[in-house]
């Protein structure tokens, strides 16, 4: 069980650190914009192992939870080693459980966007996966040999756990396993259809059902961003910003410009995704209009008043890729408003809070 | 032993990484925030839910007959993870007036479709392991 619990904990640990990094504005390796389905297979893959985590963490901790009251080892000065010893095994214990049930509820809150806490979420989590994955390391580096021992034995035995044990449990030792692996796969697939349209009928726990305006759910709505009608009716234009000057278009001149069709996935950072049809101007058509010459990063700003993310850094290396739209429409129809009208971002690869919506102004960086 | 040594060392150096960032940068209320968070999320498990199950355990092994109780322990397991991890969905803490798409099915009903479920197999599960311990020592008689 400890194996599997410290795959999904590394899973998510890597999951995670890809997800951080395309969210920085500057990439000094560059992320990759293919596969365009990339981003969602990671996220997904972060949302559904920290979910298959709980049920493993709780039997984990619940087959444990006797040791928590065991005496620490006392007597003579010549003991002071031993007890030394064990004091910092149950330190580092103390912060690996404390983590990692810190970071599997604050996650499963952050997915259905339930924020109680004043901490920032997105540098917490980021901060105490590290300290979560650095206390499993040491957890591992402390009970290897335990772990070959149990990993190489009978899973009936309880040598090694409770060698003092005259009384068979209510479930066998490999009852017990089996009831987890059921625990966890029953959580995955009711709530996994968020991101896996197979699952979604059945996911009766799943944050999203996957419906919403032109078939792809909402982040945030129009009204939370407080985009009204007259921001976004005739007198909209769009600013475009580069070496050459700046272009203002309406989106009647954005229509009349070549329009591409795009079958992309949005895949949000709180873990649901859903993939759209959408058809509008390239990204680099756009900013050649105002002297781009390829490579450079765009800044985006919406029309929205505040948010974390109401300006973006459109890296160069997806303006530069055909598939990066400025997108006017979905599913054959103009854009819905919560979907962003009268014009959106739609890069292959890429977290859901970067496809700016609502766009104001594309900014071509020197 | 030296690579456990060093294994141990490595896991040191990436979690005080990890305090070093959170100290850095986070500011008082940040810091403040996610210590309560911490402490309070070991503190619920370890006296809460610990506590809950060590009850219903006792519930299990004194008060259910013999042929159930392995069933119900299953079924207790698989339903009490499910239900902690349905929390927020079921108490629909983020729901939005603004935003239909979010958090848009009956959940209630749904967790109470899996209990309902979940009783039935238990039920079955024991009736069917009485009937055949009472079968074994028929046969043994």
């Amino acid at each position: 069980m400890g194996l599997w619990l410290g795959l999904c904990f590394g899973i998510c640990f890597l999951t995670g650190l890809v997800s951080h990094y395309a969210q920085e504005p500057s990439h000094p390796i560059p992320f990759p914009t293919s596969p365009s389905w990339g981003y969602r297979l990671t996220q997904g893959l972060h949302v559904t192992t920290g979910t298959a985590a709980i049920p493993l963490l709780l039997v984990k901790l619940w087959t444990v939870y006797p040791r928590l009251f065991e005496r620490l080892p006392s007597g003579e000065l010549r003991r002071l080693r031993a007890l030394l010893v064990t004091l910092l095994e149950r330190a580092s214990i103390a912060v690996l459980v404390a983590a990692a049930i810190f970071q599997l509820a604050t996650g499963l809150m952050n997915s259905a966007q339930w924020y109680p806490w004043s901490f920032s979420f997105r540098s917490t989590h980021y901060a105490l996966a590290w300290v979560a994955i650095g206390a499993l390391v040491v957890h591992i580096a402390v009970k290897l040999p335990v772990i070959r021992q149990a990993l190489g034995g009978d899973v009936e035995s309880s040598e090694l756990d409770r060698p003092g044990a005259t009384e068979q449990g209510v479930l066998s030792r490999r009852g017990l396993l089996r009831t987890t692996w059921v625990a966890a796969a029953v959580a995955v697939v009711a709530t996994a259809g968020s991101t896996v349209p197979l699952l979604r009928r059945v996911s009766v726990l799943g944050v999203r059902s996957g419906e919403g305006p032109q078939g792809v759910p909402v982040n945030k709505s129009a009204e939370a961003a407080g985009i009204g009608e007259q921001q976004v009716g005739e007198s909209y234009r769009l600013e475009v910003v580069g070496p050459s000057g700046t272009v203002r278009l309406s989106r009647e001149e954005l229509l009349a410009m070549p329009q591409h069709d795009e079958e992309l996935p949005i895949a949000c950072v709180e873990g649901w995704s859903a993939s759209g049809r959408w058809s509008g101007v390239r990204v680099r058509d756009l900013t050649a209009l105002a002297g781009a010459t390829g490579g450079e990063d765009v800044v985006v700003t919406s029309l929205q008043e505040s948010g974390p993310f109401r300006v973006t850094t459109l890296q160069g290396n997806f303006v530069d890729d055909d598939r990066t739209l400025l997108a006017l429409g979905l599913a054959g129809e103009p854009l819905d408003l919560d979907h962003g009208f009268p014009c959106r971002v739609i890069a292959p690869n890429r977290p859901g809070v970067l496809q700016t919506k609502w766009v104001a102004r594309l900014e071509v960086q020197a | 032993m030296t690579g456990r040594l060093v294994l141990g060392a490595l896991g040191v150096a990436v979690g005080c990484y990890g305090a070093w960032l959170m100290l850095s940068r986070g500011d008082g209320e940040d810091l403040r925030s996610a210590a309560v968070w911490l402490a309070g999320g070991v503190l619920l498990h370890d006296v809460v839910l610990a506590g809950l199950t060590l009850a219903l355990g006792v519930v299990v092994t004194r008060v259910l007959p013999t042929p159930a109780r392995a069933p119900a322990t299953v079924a207790l397991v698989v339903l009490g993870s499910l239900t902690l991890v349905a929390v927020p969905v079921l108490g629909r803490f983020g729901a939005k007036a603004d935003n239909p798409t979010l958090l848009d099915r009956p959940y209630v009903a749904a967790w109470l479709v899996l209990v309902a479920l979940a009783v039935v197999a238990v039920v079955v599960a024991s009736l069917v392991r009485a009937r055949r311990a009472a079968g074994g020592s028929r046969s043994h008689a």
